[in-house]
């Protein structure tokens, strides 16, 4: 028998894990319910963050930071015009979850402590440099996108520590655009490319590339992007860091791909990608 | 009163559309009875090991458990529509990974599956043979001993692990080859596809008192059921009462048998109804996939396009029980030709038993696979004389009067209209969308023929009380919409409307016999028979009628809406008080009926040789031309099927729109053949039974624009001229889709899947 727990704040939530140490957090459940259906998940407890309010929406920051609120679903997050700029990286990113159903029921905090690496959100929460803000007994800390995602279903998460929003910096003048590679629409990745460009006069002032689906965790090279920042991303340039990209992936073979597609296929899309964002971030659309 | 129409050819919605769309139709996993236990499989890990032994207690000591049956408790029955291979459940040995080792019955699912778990088997694990190549190789391991001895209902030429081989030809080939001015030859492979019914297969038995068993169960006929448990369980077919509910589509996959014996076997072991549902992994695992072919092939052509010869070779992997595989073998040789007059033509092929599930039955049986291969060469004949390829098949086109390869006649050929009509409507040759920045597009065509036909049938028409009537064919309406076909086909011979026909559901007590809901055949075969039986309920209405008229029956004619006319005259009799005057006062009721098989043999052996052949009457020729408009994605290889034209000669549409569902349903599932569908096994095991892993494509995926053209070319002894359209639009697709992708990106795959990481190295290795 499974204990069902429905705590009305993050505090009565952290508690029930000091009570119940083995306990699994459950958002939309899209994920945790199937799992549990297929015999790979038997917790003792599922404590549901479903009657939290606060955890739900999508709010806009003085400062120019937005925060998305840990239960909020993917519908609502592929549809919020507010993530503009680079934000839009994690809308764009958003809309491409699956299909209508798993968008309606899946969230933001359950995708990302679940951490699949051929999910969605966490190459574009990479490139969008965002901070994933937890919370635990010991009370609440805020992880870099980059520390959060570790390995297989791995994040920096503690025991007893659970998400309850993502903080995403501003970059109003940015544009992003957002590649994936699916077998059938809907389906998860064989590779993600979310890309985040800021242009001044002809000039890139700002460059974030991550990839994603394509090994443990996203990649991205803050030092190889450096490099094009103040040029002009000419052809060459954009190659060279989509090369480096793609040597520093570590795909794997699996039903969707060869690792040695992923590894072609890659820089092909994050030439693509920046062309996009570029275009985008010039006003072409 | 709006004036009667004729019911064939008008698109009446489906006679079973309320309860669908209402949510109450009851497909098997809806049924319940009383007192009902749920079952659940122990299947196989080894590919193929030798059962040493079995220990049952742990999962008998489970509270809810009620029965538990292992081979041990089964003695040798075998079952197999060409060969009898197949016991219910693995005997003695296991032949490949996941097939059946035991079931328990258990008051309920749950219980069942955790009690399943609980079985301990000691295996022996003996070597597999996981490949046709492997399986053929000297000294392979075999995956049946007894093949020599097993009954076959064919003159089956078999060896080692190959348990069927055929050859037929036609001319003299090597001589045509040598008078070529371009022959093009090539290697081709396809994969295992699975059929992706939305329901899994399912069955529900019960005894009754008198120790008779009666069995609902997701199928493509219930008398195919019937044979099939009552072979592979030793039961005499008068213990066993086969039903029907909805069934959530087939595509050959419940043509044969799946888990009915072994529900069966578990309501008389515990005398209790027992109702099994296969979970999504386990009918992905144990039930029946498309066959993987490998195919050499060659074709010849003169300077100016004339096709002279073509020579095929096919592998088949059959998987471990032979099933459909001889018949999927035969048929695909049959088609190999293509619907071209090509006068000198080789086919030879085998099938291999492989410790993998069994291959069988799937809408193409075998045509895609062959198609994919030969109308690529076609196509490639015609870029190296410059020739454009859709004017290539019109100069090869079969004429109207010529014999099918192997000699069978054809009586009815559209194919030169499909081809006009899809050129036509597509703008072929206009290139309505150039490529752009990073999307190339391209266009190819394919053209096909497929049977249908093939075996017994019968139809039974009986007039009610009142006028209306009763039909029954023991046909299953898998989704497809045959009840309300046949419904028309029974309405239209006897000039009332649909709402006066009843289509009874198929029960082996009940209706007369029908091989099956498969090849193509319902439209065509039963609806003959059909026409049939209500012709005769016409005549018999038309003989009380001049009783009652006392008029001679030769001045009485049935007339619009129901009615009984003399002739020349505005007499009329309503059905009605025919129908009262036999049943009340003189004649009896009215019971009309028809049977027949298809007969008119496929070989002429004046013209052709064949060898290990597992059928010899097959059925009529509809014929297909598609063009397709495919995108690829420049970045990723990615291929699309932007619009589709397809052409199909259906003889007679009974029902336009019930006819473009088809087209349009083949279609897309020969888009996931062609580019997204793909079974994949690692070592024994298969590594992607489930939706999430095996990707078919869904609503956002498939053409925006699917044209569906109906030509109609009457098919002389069909019923109002019809014949088939349930396989055809899915043949041509793979080639097709290929032929576009050589026009987009000038690269030839020669392997299905289309897959985005194929195009690319493809496109790749061509710059
Ligand atoms: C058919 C299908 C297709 C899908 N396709 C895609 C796709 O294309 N792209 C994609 O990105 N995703 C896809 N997904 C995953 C989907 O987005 C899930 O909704 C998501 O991964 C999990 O979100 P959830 O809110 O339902 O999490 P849940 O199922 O509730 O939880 C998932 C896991 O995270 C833990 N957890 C949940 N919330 C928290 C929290 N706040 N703090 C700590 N731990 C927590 C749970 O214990 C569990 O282990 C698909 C899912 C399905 C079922």
């Amino acid at each position: 028998m499974t204990l069902f727990l429905e705590p009305r704040t993050v505090a009565e939530a952290v508690a029930c894990f000091r009570d119940h140490p083995e306990a699994r957090c459950m958002s939309g459940g899209a994920t945790l319910v199937a799992m549990m259906n297929a015999g790979l998940a038997d917790p003792p407890a599922v404590v549901s963050l479903r009657r939290i309010a606060e955890l739900v929406g999508i709010a806009p920051a003085a400062d120019g930071w937005t925060k998305i609120g840990g239960m909020t679903p993917h519908r609502v997050t592929a549809a919020e015009t507010r993530l503009a700029g680079g934000q839009a990286i994690v809308r764009l990113a958003a809309g491409r979850i699956a299909n209508p159903p798993v968008r309606n029921m899946g969230t933001i905090g359950g995708s990302i402590s679940f951490s699949d690496p051929a999910a969605d959100y966490p190459a574009a929460l990479v490139a969008a440099d965002a901070e994933i803000e937890v919370v635990g007994s010991g009370g609440g800390r805020r992880i870099a996108a980059q520390d959060f995602f570790v390995d297989w279903y791995t994040t920096a998460l503690e025991p007893g520590e659970i998400v309850v929003a993502v903080h995403l910096p501003p970059a109003p003048r940015a544009a992003a655009a957002y590649e994936k590679l699916v077998k059938t629409e809907g389906d998860m990745g064989i590779a993600t490319v979310a890309a985040v460009v800021e242009m001044d006069r002809g000039a890139c002032s700002d460059l974030r590339v991550a990839v994603g689906a394509c090994g443990p965790h996203p990649v991205r090279l803050r030092e190889s992007e450096s490099d094009l920042i103040g040029g002009r991303l000419d052809a060459d340039a954009v190659a060279r860091l989509a090369s480096r990209l793609a040597e520093a992936l570590d795909p794997v073979d699996d039903v969707r791909a060869s690792s040695d597609y992923r590894r072609k296929v890659v820089p092909r899309m994050v030439a693509r990608a920046i062309a996009t964002a570029r275009a985008r971030a010039e006003g072409e659309q | 009163m709006s004036p009667y129409k004729n019911q064939v050819g008008q698109s009446i919605p489906k006679v079973d559309v309320r309860e669908k769309v209402t949510g109450r139709a009851a497909y098997i996993a809806d049924l319940s009875r009383p007192g009902m236990l749920h079952g659940a499989v122990l299947q196989s890990p080894y590919a193929h090991a030798r059962i040493k032994g079995y220990d049952t207690s742990k999962a008998l000591a489970v509270p809810g458990v009620r029965c538990v049956l292992t081979g041990a408790d089964f003695t040798e029955h075998f079952m197999g529509a060409f060969i009898k291979d197949e016991g219910p459940i693995a005997i003695g040995k296991v032949r490949y990974v996941g097939e059946p080792v035991a079931v328990v019955a258990a008051d309920d699912e749950r219980t069942a599956r955790r009690a399943a778990r609980l079985i301990e088997v000691e295996y022996e694990e003996l070597p597999a043979v996981l490949t046709p190549e492997e399986a053929l190789a000297p000294g392979a391991p075999l995956v049946h001993e007894d093949l020599a001895s097993y009954v076959k209902v064919f003159d089956a030429k078999f060896e080692g692990n190959a348990f069927s081989c055929t050859d037929l030809s036609e001319g003299d080939v090597d001589k045509a080859f040598a008078e070529c001015d371009v022959v093009v030859e090539g290697t081709y492979e396809t994969q295992a596809q699975y059929h992706l019914s939305l329901e899994p297969c399912g069955a529900l038995a019960e005894v009754d008192a008198n120790g008779r068993v009666h069995l609902w169960s997701a199928n493509q006929s219930v008398f195919r059921v019937q044979a099939n448990v009552c072979e592979s369980l030793g039961l005499p077919m008068s213990k066993l009462h086969s039903m029907t509910p909805k069934v959530g589509a087939g595509f050959g996959n419940k043509m044969e048998a799946h888990i009915q014996p072994l529900v069966v076997a578990l309501a008389l072991k515990v005398q209790r109804p027992v109702k099994m549902i296969l979970s999504r992994e386990e009918d992905f695992e144990m039930v029946r996939a498309r066959h993987p072919f490998k195919i050499r092939i060659r074709t010849g052509a003169r300077k100016d396009g004339t096709l002279l010869a073509r020579e095929v070779e096919t592998l088949l992997d059959g998987g471990a029980y032979a099933d459909d595989s001889p018949g999927v073998l035969g048929y695909s040789l049959l088609m190999a030709r293509g619907p071209y007059t090509i006068p000198n033509t080789r086919c030879f092929g085998r099938v291999v038993y492989t410790n993998k599930m069994r291959f069988g039955a799937f809408r193409g049986f075998g045509n895609g696979q062959v198609a994919f291969a030969g109308e690529q060469q076609i196509d490639e004949i015609a870029h190296r004389l410059g020739i454009d390829p859709l004017e290539m098949r019109l100069r090869n086109a079969m004429r109207i009067e010529e014999p099918w390869f192997g000699g069978q006649q054809v009586n009815s050929n559209g194919l030169a209209e499909c081809l006009e009509k899809v050129r036509e409507k597509s703008g072929w040759g206009r290139r309505a969308r150039p490529s752009r920045p990073g999307v190339k597009v391209g266009y190819g065509v394919a053209a096909c023929a497929h049977i249908s036909g093939l075996l017994a049938t019968s139809a039974i028409v009986r007039m009610l009380e009142d006028g209306s009537f009763v039909l029954s064919t023991g046909a299953t309406d898998i989704g497809q919409g045959s009840d309300t076909v046949l419904t028309q086909i029974c309405a239209d011979a006897l000039k009332v409307t649909v709402d006066n026909v009843v289509c009874a559901t198929p029960d082996t007590d009940g209706s007369p016999y029908n091989w099956g809901t498969t090849a193509s055949r319902v439209t065509y075969t039963t609806g003959r028979a059909v026409a049939g039986a209500a012709e005769d309920v016409g005549r018999q209405i038309k003989e009380a009628a001049a009783k009652m008229l006392n008029c001679p029956v030769g001045d009485v004619e049935l007339r619009d809406g129901g009615f009984i006319g003399v002739k020349g005259s505005n007499t009329t009799l309503p059905y009605a008080a025919v129908a009262g005057f036999t049943h009340w006062a003189s004649g009896g009721p009215i019971v009309g009926s028809k049977s027949l098989i298809y007969d008119a043999p496929t070989i002429d052996p004046r013209r052709a040789v064949a060898i290990g052949l597992p059928f010899t009457r097959i059925g009529v020729f509809s014929f297909n031309a598609l063009v397709v408009e495919v995108e690829i994605d420049e970045v990723t290889g990615k291929a699309t099927v932007a619009r589709a034209w397809s052409a199909v000669d259906v003889g007679k549409a009974i029902n336009p729109r019930l006819v473009e569902g088809q087209i349009e349903g083949g279609i897309v599932q020969g888009l996931g053949f062609a580019l997204t569908e793909e079974m994949v096994w690692d070592g024994g095991r298969l590594a992607n039974p489930t939706l999430m892993d095996y990707k078919a494509p869904g609503a956002v995926d498939v053409p925006y624009e699917i044209n569906s053209i109906i030509v109609e070319h009457p098919e002389p002894d069909g019923p109002f001229g019809a014949k088939g359209v349930g396989e055809i639009s899915l043949v041509s697709v793979p080639a097709a889709v290929a032929n576009a992708i050589f026009d987009a990106a000038g690269v030839r795959l020669h392997k299905l899947p289309m897959t985005p990481e194929r195009v690319l190295t493809a496109m790749l290795g061509a710059d």
